[in-house]
């Protein structure tokens, strides 16, 4: 348990941190003096936070099943055809920016969450996708071969030997993929959707620093607590 | 016992193997040897249906291979490669226990029969055990690569090129080490190498493929006396023949044991080495007669340089 400390540290912060928010009152109070509300009160944070996190953990599991899935079956016999397909789109897909994303898909879908999960889910597809590649294509010849030789079926080989020795690299991408949807979600605020990018927005529009900055200390705990989980992820029979 | 009846295999329009027959008796050590390219590895893989043959009958013990469940006709056959395909992300004793594992043996038994190999193969358990293939040697991994395949222990063991990667002194030690083994299960092993010093050493049988054919097939002293072509003959070893042919004959066969009682201050060799040892033995120190003594030591002959002359011819 020893190696979650720092994580639970990290979390117990981003939770006091929304809970307590309106203690700091003087502090704010401090920051902007010419303002009449200083702590942001449309909605709890608490409220917000969990909102934001509930978004962001529906399209983190829909892009690692569509990701880490797609990537498999590419590199199966029977989905080769479509290997160069998926990793030029993966490589590609990686250049865009999170925000055209996600001012693309409020034409498609609309104002609200479900626009903001869709545009995160895609853009969160690429790291995965591409890691999960990576790290199957790193995968021995010699030990898949031998594999089937012995006497292991295809979904042996898959889940015995190929996932498990990609599974770093496949980690790694996650991690990129929640890390970076952390932040780009926040943008979501922008097309209806409640996050912790509220105060941000709204400080930005009625000029108020107070709010800007409360929500920005919210978001960013919270991605230091998600990377400072999967940094502890280790796996134990790790490949060099 | 394995049968090959006219098997074929085309990768589009290109023969790869061209309708070769071939039966490999139980309990003996058959080798395919030949240039890369040859046909000799596609062979191998179609015992085990890594490769599907596309014309022709291959059975073993009567039954054809496609009437067998792919995976349960590889988990009765070994297979050994060269690069050994060891799973990186599991211990020594975890890669050798996986087939019995699939065949779902009991632990203890699985356990017990990793301990046993690892014996067999010379490899401490204390040492290797929980060690990772990273950091094995070669010749250590190689090792391990060949307890796998033994691990159920199956009727028939398909090696691909097991050694090729190997430093000489590591090779050869580990080919003594498979004869030493195959002299005590008496396995029906199909060994693939280009080597034919290696393929000489270990052979019960040669067969020499080229082109996706068989152009000879014999004992090891067949190939060597009677080679069919030039072809053969340049594997071989052409001129360098009568070398490779005493490095298959006993000292033992060849000494006069008459000599056993007669004091001749001569450098020694024993009984089981090769011929060939012997004449490096004449020519280094410059004598024309050896000492023979059996294992333990004790004088069991004189070996003259007439006495390989004559016997040559």
């Amino acid at each position: 348990m020893r190696r979650f400390l720092p994580p639970l540290v990290w979390l117990t912060l981003l939770l006091s941190a929304a809970w307590l928010m309106p203690i700091l009152q003087p502090v704010f109070r401090a920051l902007t003096p010419d303002r009449s509300t200083v702590i942001y009160q449309r909605d709890t944070f608490f409220s917000l936070l969990s909102e934001h996190v509930a978004i962001v953990t529906v399209s983190a599991v829909a892009a690692i099943i569509i990701g880490v899935g797609s990537a498999i079956l590419v590199t199966r016999r029977s989905g080769e055809e479509f290997l160069p397909l998926v990793s030029q789109l993966a490589s590609i897909g990686q250049t865009f920016p999170p925000v055209a994303v996600l001012a693309l898909s409020v034409p498609a879908l609309g104002y609200g969450a479900e626009a903001v999960v869709v545009a995160l889910v895609l853009y969160g597809l690429l790291p995965i996708v591409r890691n999960t590649l990576a790290g199957l294509q790193s995968v021995d010849r010699g030990v898949k071969e031998s594999a089937r030789g012995i006497g292991l079926s295809p979904w042996q080989v898959l889940f015995q030997v190929e996932l498990p020795i990609a599974a770093p690299a496949i980690l790694g991408g996650i991690r990129t993929s929640v890390t970076i949807n952390i932040a780009t979600a926040a943008i979501g605020s922008t097309i209806g959707a409640n996050t912790l990018g509220d105060p941000i927005i709204s400080g930005i529009v009625n000029n108020n620093i107070a709010f800007t900055v409360q929500g920005a200390v919210l978001i960013g705990l919270l991605a230091v607590t998600v990377d400072s989980a999967f940094s502890r992820l280790k796996y134990r029979r790790r490949v060099r | 016992m394995i049968e090959l009846d006219g098997v074929s295999k085309y990768f589009g329009d290109e023969a790869a193997v061209d309708g070769i027959s071939l039966t490999i008796p139980d309990g003996s050590l058959c080798v395919l040897v030949g240039t890369s390219g040859c046909g000799k590895s596609t062979t191998l893989r179609m015992i085990n249906r890594l490769i599907e043959h596309n014309a022709g009958e291959i059975r073993i013990d009567g039954h054809q291979i496609r009437s067998f469940n792919e995976e349960a006709l590889r988990r009765r056959i070994g297979y050994a490669i060269q690069n050994t395909g060891l799973f990186p992300h599991w211990t020594v004793s975890r890669n050798i226990g996986v087939v019995p594992r699939l065949l779902k043996w009991d632990r203890v038994a699985i356990e017990r029969r990793v301990e046993m190999l690892m014996e067999l193969l010379d490899l401490d358990i204390d040492e290797f055990a929980d060690k990772y293939p990273h950091q094995l040697s070669g010749g250590q991994a190689q090792r391990v690569g060949v307890a796998r395949a033994l691990a159920a222990d199956p009727e028939i063991l398909l090696m691909d090129e097991p050694f090729g990667a190997l430093d000489p002194i590591t090779r050869s030690s580990l080919q003594a080490e498979l004869l030493r083994i195959q002299s005590r299960i008496r396995k029906t092993i199909v060994f693939v190498t280009h080597d034919m010093d290696e393929a000489l050493r270990l052979a019960d049988y040669i067969v020499v493929m080229r082109a996706g054919r068989i152009i000879q097939q014999g004992t090891p002293a067949d190939i060597l006396e009677n080679p069919v072509d030039e072809f053969v003959e340049t594997l071989v070893g052409g001129r360098d023949r009568g070398l490779k042919r005493a490095a298959l004959t006993r000292v033992g066969d060849m000494m006069d044991p008459a000599g056993a009682d007669a004091c001749v201050a001569a450098p020694v060799v024993t009984s089981d080495d090769s011929m060939r040892l012997a004449v490096s033995l004449m020519l280094w120190h410059g004598v024309s007669e050896l000492a023979v003594v059996d294992k333990s030591g004790q004088r069991v002959g004189t070996l003259p340089l007439s006495r390989l002359v004559n016997e040559a011819e």
